[in-house]
């Protein structure tokens, strides 16, 4: 049997355990890398107009998929991860949108409801309801959901040690080189979801930019939970998708405790939740003072346009720090 | 204190709600252009027009001295969970003290709620605040059924116009009333009123029926959405709405009404209630078919989030019941030519198709 999974969306924070999980169940795993002008114009062909970018890009990489001829596709449907908290609603109707939009999808659709009370999915009870499509049993789900569930955790404190989601994956999987950083250098602060930042058809490669500009890039991955929930825990009404939240107590960890020399928000064409976040964000960073910048991409956005307004930015920071890159 | 609340459906009778109660009121002004333009400009780009065009309500609310204003909620996944929030800061950032109450999900701050609840009911006794609500909830519930009578007699009508005065003339007799008995002297007067009304003999299977689907705000308020029920009226169909005010209210806190029926049907399509009323939506269309509705109007909000996920099984659910279902988005460039062409075309289309088929037929 071969299950494939799409190489986008929340497949950047959950897939190190997804794709173990399956693994570990003797199954083959198919997934799609990297987002290229082919799969995204495939996404649009069977996307409604208006939807936001990342979802055309989903739908371009599960046509891929069913191109490579696998038996099922994996979509979850992201429900919960965290109590009292949701997912954007597009999160919360992607099966219904795949299995009713694109009939090519219909039969080989593998779904699931994940809601959980922490963003620690990794629980065998979700994978239960798909026990008899994948032909296993519960205790074999067991077994592979615990040791998955270990290499996610290890992933995520991998992230918690200050690497990007990139690296974190790579050295999961033996590939990794500890991070040299120079103290000298700019920080920036970097917002924006798992699958906008390291898809690199989104932001092309934003992290690698900024790095090559000297600056040294923090993302709310790399932020304890702890410190994440700080701020936002005293709002009247916090925003209440996690992710969007979790952003939100980056930017105010980032802005208030001043930790960092500049803010980037990267953001998805058509994205309604960080319509909200962005209002919050630009009243937080007129009161702190700290420069904050919004990059907003499409599906037609050019290269230059990134890395020209990016280079101005950190060109624009290191004349008010009178911090150097390495490039000078 | 001024109280005001957005402006949406029949205002009257919130306005009264407020007074009856001993509060000042400030009535928001109709939403126009400049309404929309001025909500566009203190909103931010990407959200929803729904938004927008409250945020600009209720900046005319503050320019006509409003101090309080009373709104519901939500708590998530749909945006409008969080308008509160936000448009209180935007209102304070623009230099208006005011203060925004949302009512939203009791589960979340009962203790808050509590203490809003305490602040609208002011001096008054328990029992007068739910006398008031009931002839208010009454109200509600009468103009909603003589809102959904007039768009099925409207399109037969022998004098243009006729029945959209008759309908202003019915909410002007509910103004009146400050009492139960006054609200069911008018019930009685409205039915004599609409029975009043001259209409064409037209034949069962001449007639169009057409459903409007979508986002609340936009399905609700006719100032925003081009008038689509008199429009499709005056196109000589029938015209219900999929949300009324006071099908609303009684469902939200009386847990009445066919909502749970019409979730059922949806639930083929969307399988959770993701927020807003996409399920709902998709629930109502097939509903539609069922009773023998002959299309369906699904108006969004541009970039809704909800309404989004409704679009894209749309289709599918247009081809498996056999209904045709025209989106309309809708957003502060909407230009009424584009649509009204688009509506005729539509309803153009759902003629001729019946007419072939009743010919068919004979």
């Amino acid at each position: 049997m071969k299950i494939g999974i799409p190489g986008a969306l929340l497949y950047y924070y959950y897939g190190p355990y997804w794709v173990h999980l399956f693994e570990e169940l003797g199954i083959e795993v198919i997934t799609t890398q990297k987002t290229d002008k082919k799969t995204i114009d495939r996404g649009i062909g069977v996307s409604v107009p208006e939807i936001c970018v990342p979802i055309k890009i989903y739908n371009g990489h599960v046509l891929r998929l069913v191109d490579q001829g696998v038996d099922y596709v994996f979509v979850p449907r992201m429900v919960s991860v965290e109590k009292g908290k949701f997912f954007c609603p597009k999160f919360m109707g992607l099966p219904d949108m795949i299995e009713h939009g694109i009939p090519a999808v219909r039969s080989k659709l593998l779904t699931l409801d994940i809601q959980s009370s922490t963003e620690d999915i990794t629980s065998p009870k979700l994978i239960y309801p798909i026990a008899g499509k994948l032909g296993v049993s519960r205790s074999e789900i067991r077994r592979a959901s615990h040791s998955a569930g270990r290499r996610w955790k290890k992933f995520r404190n991998l992230c918690l040690e200050g690497k990007t989601i990139k690296e974190a994956w790579a050295e999961l999987d033996g590939a990794g080189s500890p991070l040299e950083r120079s103290h000298n250098s700019l920080k920036i602060g970097l917002l924006g979801y798992v699958y906008d930042v390291y898809d690199e058809f989104i932001s092309m490669d934003v992290t690698a930019r900024l790095r090559q500009l000297g600056a040294a890039v923090t993302t709310f991955e790399m932020i304890p939970p702890k410190l994440l929930k700080k701020h936002v825990k005293k709002m009247k009404k916090s925003l209440f998708w996690t992710f969007s939240e979790k952003l939100l107590g980056a930017a105010y960890s980032m802005f208030r405790e001043g930790s960092v020399d500049g803010v980037i928000h990267i953001t998805a064409f058509g994205c309604g939740p960080d319509a909200f976040l962005g209002k919050l964000l630009e009243i937080e960073s007129e009161d702190s003072g700290i420069p904050f910048m919004t990059v907003r991409i499409d599906e037609h956005t050019g290269e230059n346009h990134l890395q020209t307004r990016v280079e101005a930015f950190v060109d624009m920071l290191g004349r008010k720090f009178g911090k150097t890159g390495e490039r000078q | 204190m001024k109280y005001s609340f957005p402006y949406l459906g029949n205002v009257m009778a919130y306005r009264k709600l407020l007074e009856m109660l001993g509060h000042d009121v400030v009535v928001p002004p109709r939403p126009t252009q400049k309404t929309i333009d001025l909500g566009t400009k203190h909103s931010p780009e990407f959200a929803c027009f729904p938004y927008k065009v409250l945020m600009g309500n209720y900046i005319e609310a503050c320019e006509k001295g409003a101090e309080i204003i009373v709104s519901s909620g939500g708590h998530g996944p749909c945006r409008a969970g969080f308008y509160g929030e936000l448009h209180e800061r935007t209102l304070h950032q623009i230099g208006y003290d005011v203060e925004v109450i949302i009512f939203d999900s009791v589960k979340r701050d009962l203790k808050g709620d509590i203490s809003k609840f305490m602040k609208i009911k002011g001096k008054n006794s328990l029992a007068k605040v739910i006398g008031v609500a009931r002839i208010i909830l009454t109200m509600l519930r009468d103009l909603d059924q003589f809102d959904k009578e007039i768009h099925r007699i409207m399109p037969y009508e022998k004098v243009t116009g006729t029945s959209q005065k008759i309908f202003e003339r019915i909410s002007g007799e509910y103004e009146k009333c400050w009492t139960l008995d006054e609200v069911r002297k008018a019930h009685s007067l409205a039915r004599d009123m609409i029975a009043s009304i001259d209409v064409h003999d037209v034949a069962e299977e001449e007639k169009i029926r057409i459903g409007v689907v979508g986002e609340i705000f936009v399905v609700i308020e006719s100032s925003i959405n081009l008038e689509i029920e008199n429009t499709l009226c005056n196109l000589g169909c029938e015209a219900e709405r999929s949300q009324y005010v006071g099908e609303w209210v009684d469902h939200n806190f009386f847990g009445r009404g066919r909502e749970k029926e019409i979730m059922k049907m949806g639930s083929d399509y969307i399988k959770i209630i993701i927020g807003g009323h996409a399920k709902q939506n998709v629930g109502h269309i097939v509903d539609y078919s069922k009773r023998g509705f002959d299309g369906v109007v699904h108006l969004m909000p541009f970039a809704c989030l909800p309404e989004l996920v409704s679009q894209s099984v749309i289709p599918r659910i247009s081809e498996l019941n056999g209904i045709p279902v025209l989106t309309l988005a809708i957003d502060e460039q909407t230009g009424k030519a584009n649509s009204l062409t688009r509506i005729e075309a539509f309803v153009d289309l759902i003629r001729n198709s019946k007419r072939k088929r009743t010919s068919a037929n004979k």
